[in-house]
């Protein structure tokens, strides 16, 4: 585990008052925010952001946090990372933000957590605070077969506890998931008593998984309608023509071209995208790929159709 | 030391939707805050059901709600302010995703 440095993750000097504190931090947040940000690391840097912000627009463990900077500046990193020297925090106490509870530091890196992960914990023991636990929030990737007919995955998840010693620790949670079918992207998949642990005896939080679906070489997904483009000739898009089409569930459908048919065109399957209450549709893209003139049959046949299309101008709206 | 459990899951849905209290719960706020969300718009309800503790709500509704939090805790916005914001976050999706589906984006 490495010493994070908070200031520089939000690019301000350690002399930084709350006001700059707030300011670095919308400005990156801005900056990274993946609906507008086009870096590639986007997702990562906001989870940077966010922590730094958390502990740095936080007095008291930004207090403790330059205390154990100062510390580790004195003593140098020790062999194999950095570790909390025990005692680290004694004389400071943590509270959570308003709205704000360990679900929220879920994405948080391990340094965060073996920092302040554990005295959060103890701070709400001290207040002899009853509630449920936290509800807590992942993504979930999968394929959109696995959407489509349901699956069993196995998801791993980082979850603080604490040893005999009372020195809290990392564990990894395998939690086998029944994935119902149907399922569409940005769909919640919920399990219960999976989240974070109550307080005071009380019952545990549950995780929502957020589904994500793989990119597939055939279909998009939005929502739960897919699309998928249907190349066809020149000749099938001009006369009609009724076409074999893969569909998502493993047949296949004939489809009807209609005459005329112009690049870009959208067949609808009703129907036949994700299911559910109204399930989703399939949409064909018609794409007209040309033959290459690479012979002379070809080359010929497409002279005979300049020829018979002589009076047909595609640049007649450009006015030459 | 590695800890396996099998455990079945609920996908949100129209008919297994959310309560308000278990809305409220998902985002770490109360009742009272997911009642702010309704009035402002940023959760539409039935319009005739008008107890609380009746309405039932979406995955894309517990979505609006996350983001909804989040403008407000990392920028401290209004919540009227995150109304308009997701909203015009929400066109910028559907458009990129017609700039996707014709190969511009």
């Amino acid at each position: 585990m490495d010493f994070k440095d908070y200031y520089s993750a939000l690019g301000i000097e350690r002399t930084a008052s709350d006001d700059e504190v707030r300011k670095a931090y919308r400005k990156l947040a801005r900056k990274y925010h993946p609906d507008v940000s086009k870096e590639p690391d986007a997702e990562q840097r906001m989870r940077d952001i966010n922590e730094a912000k958390d502990v740095l627009g936080d007095k008291e463990k930004r207090a403790a946090y330059d205390a154990l900077a100062d510390r580790v500046a004195r003593g140098g990193h020790p062999e194999g990372g950095f570790q909390p020297p025990p005692g680290w925090d004694e004389g400071f106490e943590f509270h959570r933000g308003p709205r704000q509870g360990p679900a929220d530091h879920a994405d948080f890196s391990e340094f965060f957590s073996s920092l302040f992960g554990e005295a959060e914990r103890r701070g709400a023991a001290r207040q002899n605070f009853r509630a449920r636990g936290e509800d807590h929030h992942a993504a979930i990737e999968i394929t959109l077969e696995d959407a489509l007919n349901g699956a069993e995955r196995e998801i791993t998840l980082r979850a603080q506890t604490v040893d005999a010693q009372g020195q809290p620790h990392w564990e990894n949670r395998t939690l086998s998931v029944k994935i119902p079918p149907g399922v569409h992207p940005g769909q919640f998949i919920r399990l219960a008593g999976q989240g974070m642990p109550g307080h005071g005896g009380e019952a545990p939080g549950d995780l929502y998984l957020e589904v994500r679906i793989a990119p597939h070489k055939l279909y998009r997904v939005e929502e739960r309608d897919l699309y998928m483009t249907l190349p066809v000739t020149p000749a099938e898009a001009a006369l009609g023509a009724q076409v074999q089409v893969p569909t998502p569930t493993g047949g296949v459908v004939e489809v009807t071209v209609p005459r005329n048919a112009r690049n870009g065109l959208k067949l609808r399957l009703k129907g036949r995208g994700l299911a559910g209450k109204t399930p989703g549709d399939l949409y064909l893209m018609v794409d007209i790929a040309l033959p290459p003139a690479d012979s002379d049959d070809a080359r010929k046949a497409y002279e005979q159709l300049a020829q018979a299309t002589a009076s047909f101008n595609p640049r007649q709206h450009l006015g030459v | 030391m590695v800890n396996f459990t099998l455990t079945t899951a609920t996908a949100i849905s129209a008919s297994q939707p959310l309560a308000a209290a278990e809305l409220a719960h998902a985002v770490g706020a109360d009742t009272a805050w997911v009642v702010q969300l309704v009035e402002v718009g940023i959760l539409r309800i039935e319009p005739a059901e008008t107890q609380p503790e009746r309405w039932q709500f979406s995955s894309t509704d517990l979505q609006c709600a996350l983001e909804a939090r989040r403008l407000e805790r990392d920028f401290g916005v209004g919540l009227d302010a995150a109304a308009l914001i997701l909203d015009l976050q929400h066109e910028v999706r559907r458009l990129k995703a017609v700039l996707h589906a014709h190969r511009l984006g």
